[in-house]
């Protein structure tokens, strides 16, 4: 019965796809939407029950080819990452109904409509996957579908550059996942998900394979750059299933693997942890200096990847310590902190889309005074900048305190290096989360608060109430999510131990209303006069006058200035020989950008140096082919002498 | 006196034996030869030996389809493509292929003994759970040094002509093989002929057609932007 809901997902999706494709008009978009709802709708309903109930469910295997089945199983990991999926859809797919109408040309909105529908579709049935094949068939496709939305406007050098990175990282990911599945291939003899019951050493290659192409496809550092480049090329609407959805489904992905190994080695979590906690920092350093809106926030879902992934890490060495309870707490934390992203990132990209549409920049440093001109995006985009900031009572604060709540219990270990990593760590989450407040005060003070610092920002209007409405769903799940947090554990059966946020909310709300009734009523005189104050001699307040992004954030620039190793450059030049009297000079401010130059790039060129080594074996001389095929042949006869 | 060594099978593997010995120096000399001419005389030579070694070994066993493959190997090698081969020659006014490619003559030599040795180590491997006589192996053992020593000519050598030659020595290698082996059908014997005939009649094209070395030809290639030049 269960199982019905998930095909009438998968034909709704199917239909999505094909329906703009066949009929080119707004209806027919609308209709593709519209199914993609009704599917999120049905997978709420098939997740929720999975997870509720905790049955597992497995469908029948389709064969295309003998010994190439796809099966499909849900359990309860799989089931939250279908919750997850199916939240975000419900609110993207409503917001892309007016949303995709502003792309350049007819054919641009059709594709797009197909690809977000057949780009879901693949997501779910990755997370549905049961076995090796249909997880990299799924995989595959979603690369694809993405990558193509990547490109949606291909006629610009940005999107082309950001297509072709996330081409080149998107491919090295499938490679390392399709060596770790070969690799565990070999040592089970089944391309079946089920439990690893190998010795650890057997399964490093494996977690090596897994850990670097989920990581590639999860933005961790250092393999992040794609991030920064992808998002603001894609559409918002598909930022936000990418950012959303896409990385957890990556992070589904190493969980399914690393949940279902009996005996992992405690280096493994260790280098969890610290990959982790190295994303979440430099994510967020990296976010502080950014101005572009989109950039900022890939670079903030890269923070957030880290603090997941600081979770698993704490969970495997907390499983391998032996402490049960904090294991749990630990990947329950990541699991729900995953859960929360996809909501309040997903709305965060939704709320940049509205404010790129409204001002037709993606520089913040051209906005300001939007709360007046968009009120209720506003509205939207402060409910997801206060639970990412991770401020009581949202979701994202009840994520990271149990997170927290795992590192304070960890002191009854008794391994005294252990220790100081954990404290270590601990203190790089806490950094974390500290500059990840302050990053989105910056973003939403210089967005929407003060004056319009541009025309574009005093002209822009609010968004059309699709777009609203979309935005209002995740907001309210982002809501609903934090309030009931302890209660929707508690029903899945984690008895964590969480305070009841919608206690705590309440005792906000009251203390906030008690603490405006006592100011009002307090104080000499109830009279009011009101006065002009002195100005300074500034007679009017002007948007120049305001803080800037750059200048808001120029303080954190210097505390890190290590990271972001600028470079000064200069030149100069003089009117004499004996160089006393100045004549003209230059001087420059380079951000270095120290992964793409320091490790992409050398990477780049030893793989074009070596390709272009490869390349000079095809020179289309007839001899050197048969010299080839010579060579072979001994090659083969020594070959199935000695080792056939 | 003859006839009563004829009929004894000893002798006639030990003809055979020295039959191999000369066919190899036939293989050195393809090799190494310079002048196109007596190239051809070695190549005539070599099929020869073939139409002998099939002759003797039809008098050890009574095959039939032995005395028919020699009665081939006489008309279409010995006699009507070195004919053919020599009138081109004559016609292109090319007598000599002065350079190698990647081997000169000494070391191709050195490296087809690495390749008797290489055949041996290889068959030995293969052939030791299957009964079989002495002469049987070392036929094989030659057969396929032959081919890889046809195929050493066509990489080594740079005029088509003596290309050719290589894969007319790679033939010869598989007709050997498969004389002592694979026990090949008549018609795939008359069919490798054709392809014989066709090739020889390829090459007539090539090498009056096209100045007569392969490079050339790869150059005109290179001008029509057929290849995409990245070899230069």
């Amino acid at each position: 019965m269960l199982e019905a809901f998930i095909y009438i997902a998968v034909i709704a999706l199917i239909t999505g796809t094909v329906l703009p494709l066949l009929y080119s008009s707004k209806k027919s978009r609308k209709a593709s939407f519209g199914l993609s709802f009704v599917s999120s709708i049905f997978l709420l309903v098939f997740a929720g029950t999975i997870l509720y109930t905790g049955e597992e469910s497995v469908f029948p295997a389709i064969r295309f080819i003998p010994g190439l089945d796809f099966t499909l199983t849900a359990d309860r990991l799989s089931g939250g990452f279908i919750l997850l999926i199916a939240a975000v859809v419900s609110g993207v797919s409503i917001y892309s109904v007016e949303y995709v109408e502003h792309a350049k040309s007819e054919a641009r909105k059709d594709l797009q409509a197909a690809l977000t529908n057949l780009f879901i579709l693949a997501m779910m049935m990755v997370v549905l996957a049961g076995n090796m094949v249909c997880f990299l068939v799924f995989w595959e496709i979603m690369s694809l579908s993405s990558l193509m939305l990547v490109l949606h406007d291909y006629f610009s050098e940005e999107n082309k550059k950001a297509g072709l990175f996330y081409f080149i990282m998107t491919s090295l990911s499938t490679a390392f996942l399709f060596m770790g599945f070969i690799s565990l291939f070999k040592l089970t003899g089944s391309a079946e998900f089920g439990s690893l019951n190998y010795p650890a050493s057997d399964l490093t290659l494996p977690f090596l394979c897994l850990f670097t192409g989920f990581g590639i496809k999860a933005g961790l550092v250092p393999f992040h750059k794609w991030l920064p480049y992808a998002h603001p090329a894609a559409p918002s609407s598909i930022s936000a299933l990418m950012s959303g959805v896409m990385l957890k489904v990556a992070i589904y992905g190493f969980l399914r693997f690393l949940l279902s190994i009996s005996t992992p080695e405690l280096w493994w979590g260790t280098l969890i942890l610290i990959a982790g906690s190295l994303s979440a920092v430099l994510g967020v350093i990296y976010a502080v200096k950014e101005s572009d809106i989109k950039r900022l926030l890939a670079y903030s879902s890269i923070e957030n990847i880290g603090i997941i992934f600081t979770g698993i890490g704490l969970y495997l060495i907390f499983k391998l310590e032996g402490v049960e309870s904090l294991a749990l707490l630990s990947l329950a934390g990541a699991c729900f902190h995953a859960f929360n992203h996809a909501l309040f990132k997903s709305l965060l990209f939704l709320g940049a889309g509205s404010v790129v549409h409204a001002t037709g920049t993606r520089n913040i440093e051209a906005f300001g005074g939007l709360i007046k001109r968009m009120p209720h995006t506003t509205t939207l985009f402060l409910i997801a900048s206060v639970s990412i900031a991770g401020l009581p009572p949202t979701s994202g604060f009840v994520s990271e305190m149990m997170l927290f709540q795992a590192y304070f219990y960890s002191s009854a270990l008794p391994d005294p290096l252990l220790k100081v990593l954990l404290i270590i760590t601990l203190s790089v989450l806490a950094l974390t989360s500290a500059l990840a407040a302050a990053l989105f005060v910056k973003l939403f003070g210089i967005t929407f608060l003060a004056l319009p610092r541009t025309r574009c920002a005093q002209e822009a209007t609010e968004v059309p109430k699709p777009m609203l409405l979309g935005e209002a769903m995740l907001a309210i799940f982002c809501i609903l999510s934090g309030l009931f947090s302890s209660r929707i554990l508690a029903l899945l059966d984690f008895d964590l131990g969480i305070p009841d946020m919608l206690l705590l909310g309440l005792i906000l709300v009251g203390t906030c209303g008690l603490v405006r009734i006592a100011v009002r009523n307090s104080g000499p005189s109830k009279t009011r006069t009101s006065k002009e104050t002195w100005g300074c001699g500034i007679l009017d307040q002007l948007p120049t006058m305001e803080y800037t992004s750059a200048g808001f954030s120029e303080p954190l620039v210097v505390i890190f200035k290590k990271i972001y190793r600028t470079e000064i450059s200069s030149t100069r030049t003089y009117s004499d020989t004996k160089e006393s009297i100045f004549n003209s000079g230059t001087a420059k401010i380079h951000l270095i950008k120290f992964f793409q130059e320091r490790l992409y790039l050398p990477v780049a060129y030893a793989v074009s140096l070596i390709s272009s080594q490869v390349s000079r074996m095809q020179n289309g001389k007839l001899d050197t082919y048969v010299l080839y095929v010579f060579i072979a042949v001994l090659t083969l006869m020594t070959f199935t002498r000695y080792f056939a | 006196m003859i006839s009563s060594f004829i009929a004894n099978p000893a002798f006639l593997e030990d003809i055979i034996r020295i039959l191999f010995v000369f066919v190899l120096i036939t293989a050195a000399f393809t090799l190494s030869t310079r002048n196109i001419a007596s190239l051809l005389t070695v190549y005539a030579v070599q099929s020869l030996l073939m139409v002998l070694i099939a002759i003797f070994l039809y008098m050890i066993e009574g095959n039939k389809t032995l005395i028919a493959i020699a009665a081939l190997t006489l008309v279409s090698k010995v006699l009507l493509i070195p004919l053919f081969i020599d009138l081109i020659g004559e016609k292109i006014k090319i007598s000599r292929d002065l350079k190698f490619n990647y081997l000169e003559p000494t070391a191709s030599l050195i490296v087809s003994m690495g390749l008797i040795l290489l055949a041996y180590v290889f068959l030995s491997g293969f052939f030791s759970e299957l009964i079989m006589s002495k002469l049987f192996f070392m036929g094989a053992v030659i057969g396929l040094s032959l081919t890889l020593m046809g195929m050493l000519v066509i990489f080594s050598r740079r005029k088509v002509i003596t290309k050719a030659i290589g894969y007319l020595t790679m033939e010869n290698g598989v007709l050997l093989f498969g004389i002592f082996v694979a026990d090949l059908p008549f018609i795939i014997e008359i069919l490798i002929v054709i392809d014989l005939m066709i090739l020889v009649l390829l090459t007539t094209i090539l090498a009056i057609g096209l100045d007569s070395t392969i490079e050339e030809y790869h150059q005109r290639l290179q001008t029509l932007k057929i290849w995409s030049g990245s070899g230069d």
